[in-house]
């Protein structure tokens, strides 16, 4: 049968010589962002070459190994549920912006944090000067969380976060309150960044040293997988790595790689497979310029890790077998010039994430790239959803790429590609090893240089920042900025706090933190005992350490040009503490 | 041909977005500079001091999380503390009407997102003189 088709595509080839000479590059430079040649054109035989197998490389919809999505009826049931990232200054700001965006359709709230909330600071920090509430809210303490959540029910809408470092503090801030309005925990959903391997990487949002910030992953994702079992309270996350301009297959594979050191640190623990697998998110990037990669990436992520949940997990539950996957278009893929045009990057990304099978996707504002940004903006991402949704025959059918040469070819390609990233990573003692011995950042790195000489030299097109630009720059009409007098608002509320709270009840749930094993449950207690961020951090960090390793091991940065020590030491100024 | 001219660049306060920083020192090392790069979480006064141990010629700073206007002129006044007169540029995500008020506390320069790598590597060599 295949000699027929190698005889057409001969045949066809020699007719057509003289016109493969007229396209606009040469056939080496059509290449795939992950630097995977792209064919003029995908037949059967490339199928053939792949050994491709439909029943056991793609199957039904909501089968394994969930390559064609992850149920038997994809969008028909559900569309994609959106989120919103978004955050102001204060947590009374934020009440106003979430109850409005409740009312108009969103579902989930996605926390975004200010850097000090991020970090384990207090607003009154000495660390905080200058930067509370300038990039999301500033949300410490249990009363900042009755505020912001004011008037929305959390067992309607979802409460998700990028909290990462403090998903400790921040989860039992969530429980706690639910508690104290009497919502029943088991109604609780959303998802948590709670993925502090990839801060060594890409985020640099981390406190303590990365193994006892591993251990304290794995006290989360047990304890919600007891008393939360709707939350996703561990979302593994690859966006940072696009966003830091990896390739879509290193994105892909250094995920997968820090999901594998969750798991093994988790059954190291003794904990079971299919009692945490249900709880455990993947979070992507989701780019336009990488169309098809989005979608050949999604289909080898799911396939990828059903087989890997199956074969190397021995899990037995269809839920712990079937990838979760919350897509996000990368803040990285706009531009600030002609920002206008970012409605329509953000429409195609979106078309991307729909034909990739994401389960919930985060569209980003037209003018982020001026500031937090504006209600218009967050708007008219909110309604996008609503033109894919409601106005195309997108949701119609499941999976509708599927049995395309070349979407079925490019899959299996990415499947390839990753795997044999995660054997790399393996070889090195896994990704806690290459976060440690600088391989990961190495490779981000070179892939992140690579980008930008691609782009300055004119090789990777941008519309407005280097082809068809403007002489005048194409300002929005306002630009959100953090009012600076908020961030003295913020200090007062928090002494405030500090002057109504039962100090004794405070200093005992320091001192639990300190000597009791289960690290979210006394985290639980210190938020009863509206204690705050700096004082729980600075007692975890006198235990373990602060954490200096990251930075040192860059590779083709430093290691020929000395390098500084991150802190002098671990100690840090006491005079604002408590 | 002088001496190796000398970088430090720093990432101050809490921001951890560094792929601007490490593309800078790629490109001023593809250049011939010699850099040195503090790491993340750094303050003013650590700045300063590993710019006076290190006796660099330039001090370049990183800011993505809106908190410049605070942290480079904290920077420029530490730097000047201990008698120094090294010139401090600051990269990132700055706000073009931040530009004035900065440069008129000290900093040299600033620049925004999208500057391209070899504006930067001209503008150092002509700040020391090569």
């Amino acid at each position: 049968m295949f000699k027929e088709h190698e005889k057409l595509i001969r045949d066809w080839e020699e007719r057509h010589k003289e016109e493969f000479k007229k396209e606009r590059k040469p056939e080496e430079e059509f290449v795939s962002c992950s630097g995977i040649p792209m064919k003029r054109v995908y037949t059967p035989l490339d199928l053939e070459e792949k050994d491709f197998d439909y029943i056991k490389d793609v199957g039904m919809p909501g089968d394994c190994p969930f390559t064609r999505g992850p149920s038997p009826t994809g969008y028909r049931t559900e569309p994609w549920a959106q989120s919103l990232y978004s955050g102001y200054a204060t947590p009374e700001e934020s009440n106003r912006l979430w109850r409005e965006a409740v009312e108009t359709g969103v579902e989930t709230i996605y926390i975004a944090y200010d850097l000090p909330t991020q970090l384990g600071y207090d607003p009154d920090s000495l660390e905080a000067e200058g930067e509370v509430g300038r990039v999301g809210i500033s949300l410490t303490t249990q009363r900042d969380w009755e505020i912001a959540f004011d008037g929305i029910d959390l067992s309607k809408v979802r409460i998700s976060q990028v909290a990462n470092a403090v998903a400790a503090f921040q989860i039992a801030n969530l429980i706690c309150l639910a508690e104290k309005r009497g919502v029943d925990l088991s109604k609780i959903r959303g998802h948590c960044q709670n993925d502090i391997l990839k801060e060594y990487l890409v985020r640099g949002n981390y406190i303590f040293p990365p193994e006892p910030s591993l251990r304290l992953t794995i006290d989360i994702v047990a304890h919600c997988a007891r008393h939360l079992p709707q939350y996703l309270a561990l979302s593994v996350t690859g966006l940072h790595f696009s966003e830091f301009q990896s390739t879509p297959v290193h994105e892909a594979a250094f995920m997968l790689a820090d999901l594998i050191c969750y798991l093994e640190a988790a059954l190291k623990r003794g904990l079971d497979i299919d009692t945490i697998a249900p709880g455990v998110e993947l979070s992507t990037g989701v780019d336009h310029y990488t169309f098809f990669e989005e979608i050949a990436k999604h289909r080898a992520i799911r396939r990828i890790y059903s087989r890997l949940l199956k074969e190397r997990f021995k899990a037995r539950k269809p839920e712990s077998l079937r990838a979760r996957i919350g897509g996000a278009q990368g803040g990285n893929s706009l531009q600030r010039e002609q920002y206008l045009n970012n409605i329509g990057r953000t429409a195609v990304a979106a078309v991307a994430a729909t034909l990739a099978g994401v389960e919930r996707l985060t569209l980003r504002p037209y003018d982020e790239q001026y500031g937090i940004p504006t209600p218009e903006a967050m708007m008219v991402a909110t309604r996008l959803k609503y033109v894919i949704t409601q106005e195309t025959d997108l949701l119609d059918t499941v999976d509708p790429l599927a049995g395309s040469y070349f979407v079925e070819w490019l899959t299996s390609e990415f499947e390839d590609r990753i795997n044999k990233e995660i054997e790399i990573i393996a070889k090195q003692g896994g990704a806690l090893s290459c976060i440690e011995n600088g391989y990961m950042k190495r490779v981000l790195v070179e892939d992140a240089y690579n980008w930008q000489k691609g782009f300055e030299a004119g090789n990777i097109i941008r519309v407005g920042a280097n082809f068809a630009t403007s002489e005048h720059e194409e300002r929005p009409v306002r630009v959100y900025r953090t009012d600076p007098k908020v961030e003295q608002e913020r200090i007062k509320a928090v002494r405030e706090v500090k002057r109504q709270r039962d100090n004794r009840r405070v200093e005992k749930a320091l001192d639990d933190i300190k000597h009791k094993k289960d690290g979210l449950s006394t985290r639980y207690g210190r938020k009863q005992s509206y204690a705050l961020h700096r004082r729980s951090r600075q007692v975890l960090r006198d235990q373990w350490g602060s954490c200096g390793c990251p930075e040192r091991s860059l590779g083709p940065v430093c290691s020929s040009s000395g390098f500084l020590e991150r802190r002098n030491s671990g100690e840090e100024n006491q005079s604002s503490a408590s | 041909m002088g001496r190796k001219i000398k970088v430090l660049l720093a990432k101050v306060g809490l921001d951890g977005h560094d792929r601007g920083i490490m593309m800078v020192a790629m490109a001023l090392k593809d250049a011939g500079m010699e850099v040195v790069y503090t790491g993340l979480h750094q303050s003013p006064a650590q700045v300063a001091e590993a710019a006076l141990q290190e006796s660099v010629d330039i001090v370049g700073i990183s800011s993505l999380a809106d908190a410049h206007r605070t942290l480079a002129p904290n920077v420029v006044d530490e730097i000047k503390k201990r008698g120094l007169d090294i010139p401090v540029i600051l990269g990132g995500f700055i706000q073009p009407e931040d530009i004035p008020e900065l440069e008129a506390k000290g900093v040299s320069k600033v620049f925004g997102i999208n500057t391209r790598l070899d504006t930067i590597v001209s503008y150092v060599k002509e700040l020391s003189g090569q």
